[in-house]
């Protein structure tokens, strides 16, 4: 990461914070809606792989606060919704590795547990995935410079693939916390609730599986691969 | 895991102009065969395309020019290699020695052994075969019992391998064995390099449940091989094989094995699919996309120097549930019978019998799963 981003994310991190209790002031205040307006117009001239960075803090820390809304338009919802559900399925991650590795059942940690141990790679499996669809789709935007139908199966692929790791991470997570989990004290439901919202919101698994698989039908057999290897 | 970045896929050169070249071969040199040959592809033997492409300059790309090499980036093999599978190319015969074996022997063989297996291997002439299974040792491949002891004359190799691909048509087996007396577990292994044509080794065929003859069993009755055949450093066989298998679960072969369904789905379904198959184009058609994303990047680092050893093991385990998913959920919507004779129901049928070994070759699923929860810090 760029010096330049690292700054930008230690910002966020302590403006995020600041926000979740007060709300959108801080952020405001902070000057994130300029976060991708170019310099000579006054901005940062952030570019895409600042928002997913800032957008994944966001998804951990005030995923109740419209965050993404304040920061880019109503067509790249879809994208920024993506790097949001990240950053939510990282801590998911986090918070549930944290937990196995504390919790003592049976005279040992949850974590030495085969099963469990099998079950949470399963889940970062899908963590993985979707940090990485979230990056692809960071790169090839910023290559087209924002331009939404030129992105469209980046698009679709991304917010299509990270729905359908919800499911499976929200369910993992709760499972491997046990009770706790399922309290509203305890810091999980924080991101899993969001998580289960954000599948639905800008395209749920439907709509964005007719809409790339059309688009792969026009493309025919020969022509997925030659379109995928041309971006 | 925190803070995961794509490494740049940055190959030298003209990558485009790459493809269109290996394009343009391909469309004059791959063999127009049974289509059912184009899955699972590099389990799909024929010398002379292995020569052919050797010729080429498309095998051994990343060894040195001094050992017949191309002097090539490891990700303008990538790039080369995720065409030839994409494109469903029998290239079953040299896989296992342009992959691995080559690199090995460049990595931790001695300058004899280079001179006398690599040319061969970069002409695509010299096969090899992985000899790491043992009936007694399987996911619990330390368990290998296979002895080689060293006598004034060379070593002297007793015991049994199994499983092993390609023995039948290889030139060489590139074996873990245990070289010294008495030792257990990882320590005490040695890899040796065998010339399959040594007398007192013993090759019989196993069947697999597709009918095909791909893997065997390997006899070894008191086998002498020279003392040159000790591959890097006595003792340290199993450490230099942990770093083999990182070589191998990475490859873009981990999720364009079947890749030749998901084509014939798409021209099945035509221009204007029903929502149903659309649906199913799509959401399998995003998963290559992640995966092909999460590869590349892996090839990347490795390319760096760096060890994305749980990385590797992330795209080998998505890539085996996407490839066994794919004709499970094909099946679940089209319409073709069984027997039917036309392309999408002839390659359904083939990757639904091949694609359990999928999750079992190059390290079960367990087993990736257990080496995942390890990079999280739980074991
Ligand atoms: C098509 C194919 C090609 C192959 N080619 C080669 C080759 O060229 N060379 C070679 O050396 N080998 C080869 N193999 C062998 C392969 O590496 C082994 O099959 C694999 O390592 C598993 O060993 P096993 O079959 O003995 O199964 P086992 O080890 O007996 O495992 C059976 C099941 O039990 C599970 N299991 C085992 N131990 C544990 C544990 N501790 N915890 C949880 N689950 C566990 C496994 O994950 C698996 O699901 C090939 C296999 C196949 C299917």
């Amino acid at each position: 990461m760029s010096a330049a981003r690292e700054m930008l994310c230690d910002t966020a991190r302590a403006v995020f914070a600041e926000a979740a209790p007060a709300g959108m002031g801080p952020i405001e205040e902070a000057g994130f809606a300029l976060l991708l307006v170019p310099e000579d117009a006054g901005g940062f001239g952030g570019d895409w792989g600042d928002v997913n960075a800032v957008l994944q803090i966001a998804g951990v820390v005030v995923p109740d606060l419209p965050v993404a809304e304040l920061i880019v338009n109503d067509a790249l919802q879809p994208a920024a919704t993506v790097s949001l559900m990240a950053g939510a399925m990282g801590q998911a991650l986090a918070l549930s590795i944290e937990h196995v590795n504390t919790r003592q059942q049976f005279g040992r940690p949850l974590g030495k547990f085969q099963a469990v141990q099998q079950s949470l790679a399963v889940m970062a499996c899908e963590v993985r995935a979707v940090e990485a669809a979230a990056a692809a789709l960071a790169a090839r935007l910023d290559a087209v410079g924002l331009d939404v139908a030129a992105a469209e199966f980046e698009i679709a692929a991304t917010k299509l693939r990270a729905n359908r790791a919800v499911g499976v991470v929200t369910a993992i997570a709760h499972q491997v916390h046990g009770a706790i989990g399922f309290t509203r004290e305890y810091e999980l439901s924080r991101v899993t609730i969001p998580l289960m919202r954000w599948r639905g919101a800008h395209g749920n698994d439907a709509y964005w599986a007719q809409l790339l698989g059309r688009q792969v039908a026009e493309f025919g057999g020969k022509g997925l691969w030659e379109a995928l290897t041309a971006r | 895991m925190q803070g995961f970045a794509l490494y740049p896929f940055d190959p030298p050169g003209d990558v485009a102009a790459r493809r269109d070249e290996l394009r343009a071969w391909l469309a004059v040199n791959q063999p127009q065969g049974d289509i059912v040959a184009r899955a699972n592809c590099w389990a799909s033997f024929d010398a002379d395309f292995s020569r052919a492409l050797g010729a080429a300059g498309y095998v051994g790309m990343t060894l040195p020019a001094r050992y017949g090499g191309g002097d090539r980036h490891p990700l303008e093999r990538y790039v080369v290699i995720e065409e030839l599978l994409a494109a469903g190319a029998p290239v079953g015969a040299h896989w296992i020695a342009d992959r691995q074996t080559g690199p090995l022997i460049l990595r931790y063989g001695s300058e004899e052994q280079r001179e006398r297996y690599l040319p061969g291997i970069a002409k695509g002439e010299l096969y090899a075969c992985i000899g790491l299974s043992e009936p007694g040792a399987g996911s619990d491949l330390a368990a290998v019992r296979t002895t080689a002891r060293e006598t004034a004359a060379g070593w002297r190799i007793n015991g049994q391998k199994i499983w092993t691909t390609g023995a039948h048509f290889s030139h060489i087996m590139l074996a873990l064995v245990r070289s010294e007396e008495g030792s257990e577990r990882g320590a005490g292994l040695s890899q040796l390099l065998i010339d399959l044509d040594t007398p007192g080794i013993t090759i019989r065929p196993i069947i697999d449940m597709a009918g095909h003859h791909d893997f065997n069993e390997v006899f070894f009755d008191d086998v002498l091989v020279p003392h040159g055949a000790l591959v890097g450093t006595r003792g340290q066989g199993w450490q230099q094989v942990t770093a083999e298998l990182g070589l191998e679960r990475s490859g873009p072969e981990r999720y364009l094995s079947s890749h030749a369904l998901l084509a014939a789905l798409i021209d099945a379904a035509g221009a204007d699919p029903d929502p149903a198959v659309a649906s199913l184009i799509g959401e399998l058609a995003a998963e290559m996309w992640t995966l092909r994303r999460l590869s590349m990047s892996t090839a990347a680092k490795l390319a760096a120097g760096e060890d994305p050893m749980v990385e590797a093991s992330v795209v080998k385990e998505l890539g085996n549930a996407f490839e066994q998913d794919m004709p499970r959920r094909v099946q679940a919507i089209v319409t073709s019978g069984w027997d039917d004779p036309d392309d999408l129901a002839r390659l359904l049928r083939a990757l639904l019998i091949a694609s359990p070994s999928f999750s079992l070759r190059g390290g079960t699923r367990e087993v990736i799963r257990g080496i995942i929860a390890r990079g999280l810090g739980l074991r």
